[in-house]
């Protein structure tokens, strides 16, 4: 059973759409003329208000750039990116304070997300300053709302990164990118570096916030299974090329294409059970599409 | 519903609470003879200065042109010079000036140095461009000269002087700001402060310069030795400080006028220049060990080899468990449902009887520098068969790193075996000498860590770094060492091995380097192939084509392997036996299809439980949280 976004009748429009997108980086080793590489090649997909959408690919297909497109932290080459009817690549070189406001970032690995030498807390309220959110007392107390929301207590607002665990830290990067009360949170491997039992409680955490906030998440991830369980719909980038697109139930039932055959065929099972069968299946495959996997190893 | 005597005490609580990055570095500081002698020193510098009226037998300018050019006597204990000034009360006003222009001086050329190497090294571009350049060139003028030059033209006095020594150093700080923030600024912090709209201002200096304070501080106190070094030189050619204000520089350049008749002047000044200087570096050299970690010393080496159990005590132990090991066997005839986990440790399984790795009662321990001992694994017996996949399952912090190192003997400093027995292919592993060990580990141990190109050293080809083993270990010639290792490459799935062999590992991919690393461990021919999250990083596919090498090679070549990982999917794909440890405790061993139908441990069924997989989904995911009672303990159902 797919889970079920609960849309508003008045919201005609998606909160996000992202049509052929392109980026380029510049490439290393030509001296006078720019060589570039485009990482990002004509995506195209929406995110409904309150919807999670899943973003599957291994490493170079392109996934977290299309990330840092929408952050306006890497430029749009081409194509367009809409956010709430608002063209996000015409905004100019200042980004206007309300969309720093409505789309927020969590990333894999919550040490480096947060500056070393600040304690955790003035994330969050640094964060409520720049916005013009209160004063100084109202932004702790805002910021211990918010901590107590994401499952922290008074005690860790005065902690140094180094003195948290990584579940703990990445509440506090959920935290402040909550705090602002966001629109859109853009999730980059937010779970993939926590251990297991951490992943489960960061999980249900993300979707409980959901179905407080109705906020809208950009899954990032290489993890199916991850992304089986939290995305609405997924997208399957290969090579930064989105190659299939569906709702998740369909998606791991049926997969159309054959990358995500190949990569629901080699993400690890959960049992032990028939594993020898799918260890043959493996090998035949290989036999059987060489050219496609070793592009992607 | 009943409870299990292993209770999770700290699951819910955050690792043991770690003094702050600053505060361990003043911990280590302290434990650094040569560094604390520097600051001795350095503090009695500045006392000196400081206190310099209270101190001085003369005030700075008295003369006694009774006693000219004297030695040293009742009344001067240094002599006089050439006016009849007291050199040792000179000697003393003149530290002051050190550390006025030094300080000074270092605190100009932050004041430059820092904002510009902020700002270029942010802003990038055409500002890094252009600043580069002008940094290049400033470089490319001897400081000195600069300094003749701002003297030439704003003449003599002590501020001028200050200004002109920061100026030479001040690129120095801008060089190195510049790199710092440059590399600070692509890491996440500085990109989630974007996200969350703090301008650029904000970014660079309440986000980034806190991060350069200990880099400031090494190199502040290494210039600040400078700096006096430049003052003196100054001084010395007459065109630092006025005359009548005591330097070292300025009494070196009056000892120079004697040296001839009084050789003895350029005693004082000379001596105090290099002890000030010296120990400035030495703080210097000291904050930045401090900074960037703990180290070895040679006396916590001796004290781990002091404190390391003999062969002979190992030997006992084994005895020991060994009888339980027979004791346990009898038991488990009568038991019938639950196994302990160490009692089904401790046995192999019909499909791989003959033991190839043996672990007994090994208890590893963690000394704190306070004195804490620590421990990280505690009494884990735990035995592999020959030919079978051991999978060590756990979260961080669970000790199974720890475990394998300690099998490898590559624990980190400050970690050490308190007790217990490794025994591999019949031969004990604890109480063996560093060399010994490594004889052992390159024939009967291969090991792959986590980051593939971590594995590989970056500056020789794969080839060499294949065939050095081989000839080490196997005493190969050149020519069949070379046709092994190509052989060996081929077999771990590398195409065009005998080409590829002159390739450097950075022209291999994620995939292919790992399996490079896996050629390399499996060079000596090893009876036991420790996998230490060997596939963690890698992508799906690539770690799916990983495991089934690892499967191949084991089938073919009948090597154990160890292989830790925090991942149930490796476990359930390539795996024959699963060891669950949590806090140190191996908690059970089971058999991969038992473990995922019927695990015995509560922290086991947590989680596979909490385990989202693609293969199927569940409404919510329970947590360990659901798996604990209020007091603590595991819950059993």
């Amino acid at each position: 059973m797919d889970r079920e976004v609960i849309i508003p009748m008045t919201a005609h429009r998606p909160l996000l759409d992202v049509r052929d997108l392109e980026v380029a980086y510049e490439a290393k080793g030509g001296m006078f003329r720019k060589r570039m590489t485009t990482v990002v090649k004509g995506v195209s997909f929406h995110i409904a208000p309150g919807e999670t959408y899943g973003l599957v690919g291994e490493s170079g297909s392109g996934k977290s750039t299309t990330g840092r497109a929408i952050l306006r932290l890497a430029d749009i080459a081409g194509g367009t990116v809409t956010f709430d009817g608002t063209d996000v690549g015409a905004m100019g070189s200042r980004t206007p304070l309300s969309y720093r406001r409505d789309v927020q970032a969590v990333y894999q690995d919550p040490g480096a997300s947060l500056n070393p030498r600040h304690r955790v807390g003035r994330a969050v309220t640094d964060a409520l300053k720049r916005h013009g959110i209160g004063d100084r007392a109202s932004r702790r107390a805002k910021a211990l709302e918010v901590f107590e929301q994401v499952g922290l207590t008074a005690a860790h607002l005065d902690r140094f990164p180094s003195e948290m665990s990584g579940g703990q830290l990445q509440r506090v990067a959920i935290a402040r990118a909550l705090v602002l009360e966001p629109r859109l949170v853009i999730c980059d491997e937010a779970v993939s570096a926590l251990d297991l039992s951490t992943q489960s409680q960061i999980i249900n955490l993300l979707m409980d916030l959901q179905k407080e906030s109705g906020v809208s998440y950009l899954f990032i991830t290489h993890d199916l299974g991850v992304v089986r369980h939290i995305s609405h719909r997924v997208g399957v980038l290969k090579l930064g090329e989105l190659v299939e697109e569906n709702t998740t139930d369909a998606l791991f039932e049926a997969p159309q294409h054959e990358y995500t055959r190949s990569l629901l065929a080699a993400s690890p099972s959960s049992s032990p059970e028939g594993r020898d069968e799918r260890r043959a299946a493996r090998q035949q495959r290989r036999v059987a599409v060489p050219s496609a996997l070793r592009q992607a190893s | 519903m009943t409870t299990s005597t292993v209770g999770p005490a700290a699951a819910s609580a955050p690792a043991a609470r770690q003094a702050s990055g600053i505060r361990q570095a003043w911990g280590r500081l302290r434990h650094q003879p040569v560094t604390l002698a520097a600051i001795i020193t350095v503090a009695i510098i500045v006392l000196i200065a400081a206190f310099a009226p209270l101190i001085a037998p003369y005030a700075p300018g008295e003369t006694d042109f009774t006693a000219v050019l004297a030695g040293p006597s009742a009344e001067h204990p240094l002599g006089t010079d050439d006016f009849g000034h007291d050199i040792l009360s000179q000697l003393i006003y003149a530290a002051r000036t050190a550390l006025v222009v030094g300080v000074g001086s270092v605190f100009v050329a932050m004041l430059i140095g820092v904002p510009m190497g902020l700002i270029l090294g942010y802003k990038g571009g055409w500002y890094d461009r252009i600043g580069s350049r002008v940094m290049d060139i400033a470089d490319a003028m001897p400081g000195i000269m600069i300094g003749f030059v701002v003297i030439a033209i704003l003449g003599r006095g002590t501020l001028i002087l200050i200004f002109a020594i920061g100026l030479i150093f001040s690129m120095n700080f801008a060089r190195m700001v510049r790199a710092i923030t440059l590399t600070e600024r692509k890491k996440l912090y500085v990109e989630s402060a974007h996200v969350s709209g703090l301008r650029n201002r904000q970014i660079v200096f309440g986000q980034v310069l806190p991060n350069l304070v200990g880099p400031l501080a090494v190199q502040g106190a290494v210039f600040l030795g400078n700096a006096i070094k430049v003052e003196a030189a100054l001084s010395f050619l007459g065109l630092g400080l006025p005359d009548d204000q005591p330097s070292w520089g300025g009494m070196l350049r009056v000892a120079a006028e004697h040296q001839v008749d009084h050789p003895w002047m350029a005693l004082p000044p000379g001596i105090a220049i290099v002890v000030t200087v010296l120990a400035l570096n030495l703080l210097g050299d000291g904050i930045n060990d401090a900074l960037s970690g703990a180290r070895t010393t040679r006396k916590q080496r001796k004290k781990a080899r002091a404190l390391a159990p003999s062969l002979a005590d190992v030997e006992k132990a084994r005895q020991s468990a060994e009888a339980r090991e027979t004791a346990t066997d009898a038991a488990q005839a009568a038991t019938a449902s639950v196994i302990p986990a160490t009692a089904s440790a401790l046995i192999t399984t019909p499909l791989h009887p003959e033991t190839v790795l043996a672990v007994r009662d090994m208890r590893i321990v963690a000394d704190r520098p306070d004195g804490e001992v620590v421990p990280l694994v505690t009494d884990l017996s735990l035995t592999v068969g020959r030919g079978e996949i051991m999978g060590l399952l756990g979260e961080s912090g669970s000790g199974k790193s720890m475990l394998a190192k300690s099998i490898l003997g590559l624990l980190p400093a400050g970690v050490r075996v308190e007790s217990g027995s490794v025994e591999l292919a019949g031969e004990e592993l604890v109480g063996r000498t560093e060399r010994q060990l490594r004889s052992i580990r390159g024939k009967k141990l291969g090991v792959v860590f986590q980051n593939p190109q971590a594995n590989l050293s970056p500056v020789h080809t794969v080839g060499r770094q294949l065939v050095d083993p081989l000839r080490v270990h196997h005493g190969m010639s050149k020519k069949a060492a070379r046709d092994q290792a190509a052989d060996l490459l081929d077999m771990v799935g590398v195409k065009d091995a005998a080409n590829r062999l002159d390739q450097y590992p950075h022209q291999f991919s994620g995939g292919m380097a790992q399996r490079v690393a896996i050629a390399i461990a499996l060079a000596g021919d090893p009876d036991v192939l420790i996998l230490d999250e060997a596939t963690s990083a890698l992508d799906v596919t690539t770690q799916s084509q990983v495991l089934d090498l690892v499967l191949d090679l084991r089938d073919k070549l009948g090597m154990a392997v160890i292989n830790i990982t925090h991942d149930l999917g490796v476990a359930a794909e390539a795996c024959d036996r699963v060891a669950i440890m949590y806090h140190g405790e191996l908690l059970e061993v089971n058999d991969v299809f038992s473990l995922f139908h019927e695990p015995h441990h509560p922290y086991t069924k947590a989680l596979l439980a909490s385990h989202p997989t693609a293969d199927h989904k569940v409404d919510r995911l329970p947590t360990i949280a659901d798996f604990v009672t209020a007091d603590g303990e595991w819950i059993a159902r």
